[in-house]
């Protein structure tokens, strides 16, 4: 919206001959935005559809397939297992947001002012970042081992448990652990994202409402947050995003386990698709998943909506 | 246009090309199969002697189902697929493999090949996949610390009594030392280890060709029982758990285990990378006595429409079952599937691999389209079972949970 506006109020003759040249210049945006649009239509809208399709079918990855309707829709409702691991996703994804964004923010604010050392910090806790979430969770997986890893073996050292815990016979502690993993890896994106909404406050902002008198807290939340509304929106949209489709961290890691408790709903398609050869009804899981990952974004960006919007 | 006349003058010159080759060039066959060392060895053997010659690509084991599928369905599926026994099944069920029942009949030594390979390239009465390479699964022990916990080092154990009672002894030695290992989070490496105690008793998961689960047995609830009183003593070592067969073998080889379970295979990595390790081998006891084992490996099948390439396939099938052809592959670790020339090929061998071999002949295979699903997937329901029955709360809520996922399973096949 803000941005439409701008552009046409820029422009030097918004609407003044609609007829003479009809189209030219919309053809020439059209134009430069083609590539872009020719890349979302192959590598999405196509796959989408084509997903679409599939989840219409009984679609055995070797072998034909055949068209069942809303066959696989009907069967993915009864299915329990799904459901459970959809509810362990959005568990997941509220415990990980949160932790993530608990430990971003005062980062964010650390690292933002000048200070000495500042790029330091700054690429310091940016760089697991740059680790792919595979490598970093065979890293981890690991450092999780029970008898060649290294929690359980120094926790023992150090005498804090009387025998080496196997962290990943146990579901809170793999919970726990894989959380610290993945806000080891992605809380300095984060707190990125949050630096730059830091960064871009007015400096006279602060310091009139320091000078009325306002205390630190109160700069906090009257001025910080409200300025930063859409920043916020963003990290958390991209957060939730990438929470919800969760799966590496516990492939690798903890292969679901222990007994199936850490499975997500990612997890479970790619175990349709690839594990059952169910490719159809993987189809249809994702189509769900994605419904309701677009329901959860729509509702967050209402929320964090500003006046004039995002 | 133009683009379009190229194409056609390009694919022409192709099609001359294409047919007028076999004239005057040898017939190639294309061959998939798992990594591994055998069977490039006998490949390289078959070209060296032969007119045909097989071109062979290997494909990592977890990507073979994905990549077939993708080339069937593209049309550029391999002559010959070298794939995991437990899959054969599923591929005849898809249409995926040539009906190969009168091509084995007419092999002079059909009825000297392994019948657990065959049981399980077996599909609706037809034939589909016959061996090509095998596994036995075997009882291991630490001859060096049967020794020192005072029991006779070259002595088999015959039931679970006196492995139990070994374990102990083992055990009490001490330190790092532990009576018993296995893989407890890892679905196909104890169905290749575990299975063969409730069969060696009587028991069996399938019943009905593989349309009934029958899990909830006495002999399951005993092997179950066995196991989890291990665990409970604390003869096993606490990473059993949550091992998902990455540790499997190497638990043992670091010398500290008393008794394991493994394949054909760990004699040779053993041998080769940890000749420290003094261990002997024999074959898995029921719970009174009796024996059995699981017939692993890989069965070799003929993708669906290459019948033509047929006469070719025989070259090359005969020479997989030549005592050459047995021979290069036992030197590479994989155990003969052809009876009576089995001891000719395994005569140069380390004597334990007869003691597999043996194994691997009285071996069964489950045979279900829907393995994978069951018994291999870590999240499926028989590794969750087994990881619940040994170290959970309920070993008779994790049967009967898991008995009715199974069964819902191979009741939704192909739904």
């Amino acid at each position: 919206m803000a941005t439409e506006t701008l552009t046409t109020a820029s422009s030097p003759r918004p609407t003044r001959n609609p007829r003479r040249r009809p189209g030219r210049r919309q053809l020439v945006g059209l134009l430069f935005v083609a590539p872009a649009l020719l890349l979302v239509v192959a590598f999405f809208v196509i796959p989408l559809g084509m997903t679409a399709w599939m989840s219409l079918h009984n679609w055995p990855l070797l072998g034909k397939s055949s068209f069942i309707g809303l066959g696989n829709y009907e069967a993915l409702l009864a299915d329990g297992r799904f459901w459970s691991a959809m509810r362990f996703t959005l568990y997941y994804t509220v415990v990980v947001t949160v932790v993530i964004f608990a430990v971003a923010f005062p980062l964010a604010l650390f690292v933002e002012r000048q200070r000495p050392l500042a790029g330091f910090y700054r690429t310091i806790y940016f760089l697991p970042v740059v680790v792919g979430f595979g490598s970093a969770s065979l890293l981890w997986a690991w450092l999780m081992n029970v008898d060649a890893g290294l929690f359980g073996p120094a926790l023992q050292q150090l005498g804090l448990t009387e025998k080496r815990i196997n962290i990943l016979s146990s579901f809170d502690a793999t919970f726990w652990s894989v959380i610290a993993m993945v806000v080891w890896k992605t809380s300095g994106f984060t707190m990125i994202i949050l630096m730059t909404g830091l960064q871009g406050i007015p400096t006279d902002l602060r310091e009139a409402a320091r000078i009325d008198g306002a205390s630190r807290p109160q700069l906090f939340t009257r001025i910080t947050l409200p300025l930063m509304r859409r920043t916020i929106a963003l990290a958390l949209i991209l957060s939730v995003a990438g929470s919800m489709l969760a799966f590496d961290q516990f492939y690798i890691i903890a292969q679901g386990g222990p007994r199936n408790t850490t499975l997500t709903a990612v997890y479970w398609i790619f175990n349709s698709s690839f594990v059952s050869f169910r490719m159809g009804y993987g189809a249809a899981l994702s189509m769900v998943l994605l419904v309701i990952l677009l329901a959860i974004s729509v509702v967050q960006l209402r929320i964090l909506r500003t006046h004039e919007g995002i | 246009m133009k683009l379009a006349r190229n194409i056609l003058a390009v694919s022409l010159a192709g099609l001359v090309l294409g047919t007028s080759l076999p004239v005057f060039a040898q017939t190639t066959l294309t061959m998939w199969s798992r990594q591994g060392s055998a069977l490039p060895a006998l490949v390289e053997a078959f070209n060296a002697g032969h007119e045909t010659k097989v071109d062979l690509q290997l494909v990592p084991s977890d990507q073979m189902v994905q990549k077939y599928a993708t080339s069937a369905a593209g049309g550029s599926a391999p002559d010959i697929i070298g794939l995991d026994l437990i899959y054969t099944p599923a591929f005849a069920a898809a249409g995926q493999l040539e009906d190969l029942s009168s091509f084995a009949k007419g092999l002079t030594y059909y009825d000297q090949l392994s019948k657990a390979h065959i049981e399980a390239g077996g599909y609706d009465g037809k034939t589909y996949g016959l061996p090509l390479l095998a596994e036995g699964s075997v009882l291991l022990w630490n001859k060096k610390l049967f020794e020192q916990a005072g029991l006779a080092p070259d002595a088999p154990l015959t039931n679970w009594a006196e492995i139990e009672a070994a374990a102990a002894k083992v055990d009490a030695l001490g330190g790092d030392i532990n009576g018993f290992y296995f893989a407890g989070a890892c679905g196909g490496c104890n169905a290749f280890t575990f299975l063969p105690l409730v069969w060696a008793s009587g028991g069996d998961i399938f019943a009905e060709g593989g349309k009934k689960a029958t899990l909830d047995t006495p002999q399951m609830h005993d092997a179950i029982n066995f196991y989890r009183t291990m665990v409970e003593k604390g003869y096993v070592p606490d990473g059993a758990e949550t091992d998902n067969g990455s540790n499997w073998l190497s638990t043992f080889a670091a010398g500290n285990i008393g008794i394991s379970q493994s394949g054909a295979f760990s004699i040779g990595t053993l041998t080769k990378e940890y000749p420290d390790v003094d261990f002997g081998i024999t074959f898995i006891p029921g719970k009174d006595g009796n024996r059995s084992s699981f017939g692993g490996g890989d069965n070799f099948a003929v993708s669906a429409g290459h019948a033509d390439k047929l006469p070719a396939i025989q070259e090359f099938v005969d020479f997989l079952y030549s005592v050459e052809g047995q021979t290069i592959l036992a030197s590479g670790g994989s155990l003969p599937t052809r009876a009576d020339v089995a001891a000719e090929a395994l005569k140069d061998q380390d004597p334990r691999y007869a003691i597999a071999a043996e194994a691997m002949s009285i071996g069964r295979t489950p045979s279900t389209p829907v393995y994978n699903d069951l018994i291999n997937s870590p999240t499926g329901p028989w590794a969750q079972m087994l990881t619940e029955a040994f170290f959970g709360e309920d070993p008779d809520g994790a049967i009967a949970t898991a008995q009715e996922t199974m069964q819902s399973i191979i009741d939704n096949y192909g739904k």
